[in-house]
């Protein structure tokens, strides 16, 4: 009796464990309890305390690239505009918190709602034209929101820029450390929130548009409703990850907010891989901390700051050519070749969820 | 009445700088079906060769154009030879993220080679101007003016009226059948991207002395060709020129009449708002996609 009941509690509990390593939420708040113990390492001096800003850094502008990979990966659409409509979530939140004296969530909640009102309408009249104009009024609005932010200076305090200090959330002064705290957080949150997005009835509606524009028209997806959905959750995540910077950074400088920014995020999310949560996460990696982390301890890297954005830039056309899934499918080929090279047959992949 | 003959004075030297950096995006559009965001950061990569040229070793401003001009055919031809030949198989997003790759490379490049201070650039003619009607125009001016229009009637008999023009013309409209039809389309397509980097650096030349050589010098002109072959239709070569002049045009009265700060915005909001309307710019043909 005991003998057999053993093998089926043994079996439920491998079970319950499996299920618990393929739960992608789970997945992710781990994630996310790695991410945050890097404070603590830089507290028993393990690692520099540069090395937290650096990710606290990345952990903000993953944030963007999270949305512009949803734009990109599952409509094909470019937006130049990520970091003009980070500058305006930063410049907002600043104002809303700074200047109105408004606590943290109203100006949290008005760096989201007031991007994503003008990106919808910046979508709604070039997204019913061609793909490709999206990229063109992006560009546009980018300009036109930097030079606001130099000339309003009412609002935005000019090129001397905008100083605001740490929030204050429910009565807990906020310091640097419980700030990238609050980052990992957001960043987990937003993670998971995408993963969801993808996974489900969206999700499928964008598949459909990818596979066959024609097609998914004849089922009755809106080509308009979705593109313009998928942009307007783009400049969402790009509001709230300037939000986030200038409770990081304690202020803004319009010099921030440039097209290199925008361009620097698009390199992440290409070399990334499209479609790809933590390839995203490790794109942005790959742009800002490589050369933060490690680069910057080799002399020649440090008198030439040029060339890791150089770098950025033929990354992305090599990318293009060559590799277009990005470090996203690293590892599923990786395996694949391993497993060809040690000449085991080719197994029957059986596709994960997030590929499907 | 002066005061408009004046502003359209004014207007026409800037429309002449977009319509010749338009006619670089369009006929890279055309030949190799990319929409060339690249073109205002080579151009400035460009303009920074003329001005060290110019100020580094003090050669006349003429020599320091045509080596300025002999670069961007390099650049292009390198450009080119280096990645556009090699993208026949990536999908069209895959080439527009190519080409902001390459505005990367260039931002990066140029302080790299010629420092972060930012340099002036003289006009060809240093001063003088004439009155007509009460308003006034520089010679300068009127030599870029003249300039550009020269330079596009050159480029729109080629285009036309030449073999050469005639294999553009059939790459254009089809690559494929264009090879068949035994048209060099690689060779073609190398030309247009030197033709490309020679109307940018061209455009960059004048547009310089109004402002100074930095890395952003050509993001406004860029914008404004982008949004003039916008206006005039990716279809055809002269629709994105027809587009640079309503454009520059419309600028200056906005900015005089309306508002001095909000006049662009203001402009680019009309634009939007009439591609409701015309979502294929002026002169441009709809063409229906097949299944």
């Amino acid at each position: 009796m005991d003998s057999n009941k053993q093998p089926t509690a043994m079996k439920k509990t491998t079970n319950f464990l499996l299920s618990l390593y393929h739960n992608q939420y789970l997945r992710f708040v781990l994630f996310g309890l790695l991410l945050a113990c890097l404070p603590q390492l830089a507290k028993m001096k393990l690692i520099k305390t540069g090395v937290v800003t650096t990710m606290a850094q990345i952990l903000i502008y993953a944030i963007a690239a999270l949305g512009l990979n949803l734009l990109l990966g599952y409509s094909g659409l470019i937006s130049l505009g990520t970091a003009g409509f980070m500058g305006l979530g930063a410049y907002v939140a600043a104002y809303f918190y700074g200047d109105l004296q408004l606590s943290f969530w109203i100006a949290l909640l008005a760096a989201v709602a007031i991007p994503t009102l003008i990106g919808t309408l910046v979508g709604l009249t070039s997204l019913r034209i061609s793909g490709f104009y999206l990229a063109i009024a992006t560009l546009c609005v980018s300009e036109i929101l930097l030079k606001t932010f130099q000339q309003a200076t009412d609002l935005t305090g000019g090129t001397s820029g905008k100083n605001i200090s740490y929030p204050v959330i429910f009565d807990i002064a906020f310091k640097r450390d419980t700030m990238y705290l609050l980052l990992v957080v957001a960043l987990v949150l937003v993670m998971m929130l995408t993963w969801n997005l993808v996974n489900g009835q969206f999700g499928r509606a964008m598949h459909a548009m990818r596979g066959s524009e024609v097609a998914a028209q004849a089922m009755g997806v809106s080509l308009l409703k979705y593109r313009l959905l998928v942009f307007a959750i783009a400049t969402a995540y790009a509001g709230l990850s300037g939000a986030l910077y200038v409770f990081f950074v304690k202020g803004t400088y319009p010099t921030t907010w440039v097209l290199n920014l925008s361009l620097n995020i698009l390199a992440a999310v290409v070399i990334g891989g499209v479609r790809s949560i933590y390839g995203t996460v490790l794109g942005v990696f790959v742009v800002w901390g490589v050369s933060d982390l490690f680069l910057n301890n080799i002399p020649f890297f440090r008198q030439n700051p040029q060339i890791s954005f150089i770098v950025n830039g033929v990354l992305i056309i090599l990318v293009v050519m060559f590799y277009p899934n990005g470090l996203g499918k690293l590892p599923s080929d990786l395996k694949a070749g391993l497993s060809r090279l040690l000449g085991g047959r080719k197994k029957p992949g059986i596709p994960n969820k997030e590929e499907r | 009445m002066s005061t408009i003959l004046q502003l359209i004075f004014r207007s026409l030297e800037t429309c002449s700088i977009y319509a010749l950096a338009a006619l670089g995006i369009i006929i890279i559009y055309r030949t190799s079906l990319i929409t060339h965001f690249a073109q205002g950061s080579m151009a400035m990569f460009n303009t920074f060769v003329v001005t060290w040229f110019f100020t580094s070793f003090s050669m006349p401003l003429w020599a320091s154009v045509l080596a300025g001009i002999i670069s961007a055919i390099f650049t292009g031809f390198l450009v080119d030879f280096l990645v556009i030949r090699h993208t026949k198989k990536v999908s069209p997003v895959g080439k527009q993220i190519i080409t902001l790759g390459l505005i990367i490379v260039f931002l990066g490049l140029a302080p790299m080679f010629f420092g972060v201070a930012t340099l002036q650039l003289p006009r060809f003619i240093p001063s003088g101007e004439v009155v007509v009607g009460g308003a006034a125009i520089s010679y300068n001016a009127i030599l870029n003016i003249s300039l550009g229009l020269v330079i596009m009637l050159v480029l729109f008999y080629v285009l036309h009226k030449t073999k050469l023009g005639l294999a553009i013309r059939a790459t254009a409209s089809n690559e494929q059948t264009a090879r068949l039809m035994g048209v060099p389309t690689q060779s073609v397509t190398m030309m247009a991207w030197a033709v490309a980097g020679v109307l940018g650096v061209l455009s960059g030349v004048m547009i310089a002395p109004a402002t100074s050589v930095s890395v952003w010098l050509m993001n406004p002109v860029q914008i404004s060709a982008l949004f003039a072959c916008v206006l005039g239709g990716f279809q055809t070569f002269y629709g994105p020129v027809l587009g640079a002049y309503i454009l520059g045009i419309a600028r200056n009265f906005l900015t005089y009449y309306v508002s001095s700060v909000w006049g662009e915005q203001i402009m680019y909001i009309l634009l939007l708002i009439f591609l409701l309307f015309r979502p294929n710019g002026i002169v441009g043909k709809k063409y229906s996609k097949k299944v």
